[in-house]
């Protein structure tokens, strides 16, 4: 009914026939790990083990270990990557992410002692690329920030005219934290009341960690406590093209994408 | 035969596969592989072996020897096209409660597909592999390290060892996947090249091979041999007639350069066994 266990004849000694020295000095299971709940009878030296009877094949489940949490390992970086890092950088990343996303891609590399010593200038210091960005999360934020069509409120009553902390409120208004110091105004002044203004364009540019740029598409809408005088409410006013309040705007607004183009 | 008595003490020994038919033709080279891969025993992976060799018993206090007998794994056929890692499946009984019957129960290893990379080869290869498989590659920081430092015993299927072959071929003929790459061929051939070392050129054209594959491969080899060996009588007797005629254009040349043919007696006419006349 079972099949015997062949005895290996001759047990050939394993270091003699590995290469080089076993790296795996720690017996890696991710698998199930099984026990005898019947041990085995004990057989005599340099014999053959005596035959194994059927309760020697009632297992006992000692772990399984795909089912247990797997430890973080560390990878190194060979290029800027999204939320993660500059090149050279060394990260500590979930396994499949790292395989899957990272390593079989060629964005990443084990942190081998080879590899260790080919990125140390990029891993000492890690701003000598030209391509190195500010932080791991920078360039999200830009993708974040040129996606989005910022509405300025203005009032229809009392004069004004356009200053970055009303640019910092607006950003506010719709889930950005942005100071006034990262804010860059468009270089002609912006003055109202005017009603020829409402629903037109401009960009304002946000300078992130002082280094990366992008250009955000605003639009002003006048805006009265007083009920009667509000402008009737427009549905899906962001759908629509409008045109920019100054001509020379337009070629930076026409590179952003606009709200309407945009799947979800 | 009485040498092979003295050498067995007259005791009989049974044949072997490398005693018997092609198995005995085949090259000391393959017959190490064989044993690297059949006959050693594998990394415990579906059970923890107790260390030292002997323990004592808590309660008795008497003394016992350690004997780790590894658990039959079952490794079927299809396992050969994956990369289990070391891994089998495992035949056994549950007991699934105290007052409950034993249930067999057969232990399956998780496969999926994945992807892995060699680095020699330079390719993306999608196959079957275990969590465990890709767990040792990330341990061995790539495919290719895990491929040469893992002994055959631990690949067990024909596909790692077959690439595992591939690999070293490719090594040993200094990496031809990066023909167009210089610096990168010569950066990936000093990374990979100690483990060449461990082989002759016969082991590794040898490495890999199953035993029906191995003796396929001898087979082959005799018989175009013997092909070549047998020539058809009809080449051998055009040869000849070639020559013959050959010798025969050079009498006549050299006869007619020197002029005064033979003078042809009248006995030369007479042919003593020609047709009889009848009268």
């Amino acid at each position: 009914m079972w099949k015997s266990i062949i005895k290996p004849l001759n047990i050939v000694n394993k270091a003699f026939l590995s290469p080089t020295e076993n790296v795996v000095h720690q017996q890696l299971r991710t698998t199930y790990v099984l026990k005898r709940k019947t041990p085995p009878r004990l057989h005599k030296k340099n014999s053959d083990p005596k035959p194994l009877r059927s309760r020697h094949y009632v297992y006992e489940l000692v772990k399984n270990e795909e089912l247990e949490k797997k430890a973080n390992i560390n990878v190194i970086l060979t290029t800027y990557v999204e939320g993660l890092g500059n090149k050279g950088e060394k990260v500590s990343v979930k396994p499949k992410y790292a395989y899957q996303d990272l390593l079989l891609p060629g964005l990443a590399v084990y942190e081998s002692p080879e590899n260790v010593e080919k990125y140390k200038d990029f891993m000492t210091n890690p701003m000598s690329d030209v391509e190195a960005h500010s932080s791991p999360t920078a360039m999200l934020t830009v993708r974040s920030l040129s996606g989005i069509m910022l509405s300025v409120v203005m009032n229809k009553d009392t004069h004004w005219s356009l200053k970055p902390w009303h640019i910092k409120v607006s950003f506010r208004k719709c889930g950005y934290i942005v100071p006034e110091h990262a804010i860059i105004m468009p270089e002609q002044e912006i003055k109202g009341p005017n009603m020829d203004l409402e629903n037109r364009e401009f960009f304002v540019t946000v300078k992130i960690n002082n280094k990366e740029t992008v250009p955000v598409r605003c639009r002003i809408h006048h805006w009265s406590t007083e009920v009667k005088d509000r402008i009737p409410y427009a549905s899906e006013f962001w759908k629509e093209k409008v045109e920019p309040i100054f001509d020379e705007h337009s070629s930076v607004l026409n590179s952003i994408p606009h709200k309407a183009e945009l799947k979800k | 035969m009485a040498s092979q008595a003295i050498k067995t003490l007259g005791l009989f020994k049974k044949p072997g596969i490398f005693d018997k038919g092609v198995g005995a033709l085949l090259p000391e080279a393959y017959k190490k592989f064989y044993k690297e891969w059949k006959l050693t025993e594998p990394t415990a992976v579906h059970f923890i072996p107790e260390q030292g060799s002997f323990k004592r018993d808590d309660v008795t206090g008497e003394v016992h020897p350690i004997q780790n007998i590894p658990l039959p794994v079952l490794y079927p056929k299809e396992h050969n096209f994956h990369l289990w890692g070391g891994e089998g499946i495992i035949q056994g009984f549950q007991v699934r409660g105290k007052k409950k019957r034993r249930v067999p129960h057969f232990w399956v290893p998780n496969l999926r597909r994945s992807v892995v990379y060699s680095e020699v080869l330079d390719k993306h290869i999608s196959v079957i592999v275990t969590e465990r498989t890709i767990n040792l590659i990330q341990e061995h920081f790539g495919f290719d390290h895990y491929l040469l430092k893992t002994p055959a015993c631990d690949l067990k299927s024909i596909l790692a060892l077959g690439l595992k072959r591939k690999i070293l071929q490719d090594l040993q003929n200094g990496c031809p996947s990066y023909v167009n790459k210089p610096d990168k061929q010569k950066e990936i051939h000093d990374r990979y090249r100690n483990y060449l070392s461990a082989y002759t050129p016969d082991e590794i054209n040898w490495y890999g091979y199953s035993f029906a594959q191995a003796c396929r491969m001898v087979q082959e080899d005799i018989n175009k041999k013997e092909e070549e060996a047998i020539v058809p009588l009809k080449h051998v007797f055009r040869a000849q007639l070639i020559d013959q005629l050959k010798a025969a254009d050079l009498e006549i040349e050299e006869n007619s350069k020197y002029g005064e043919p033979k003078a042809g007696s009248w006995l030369n006419k007479i042919n003593p066994f020609g047709k009889k006349h009848e009268t």
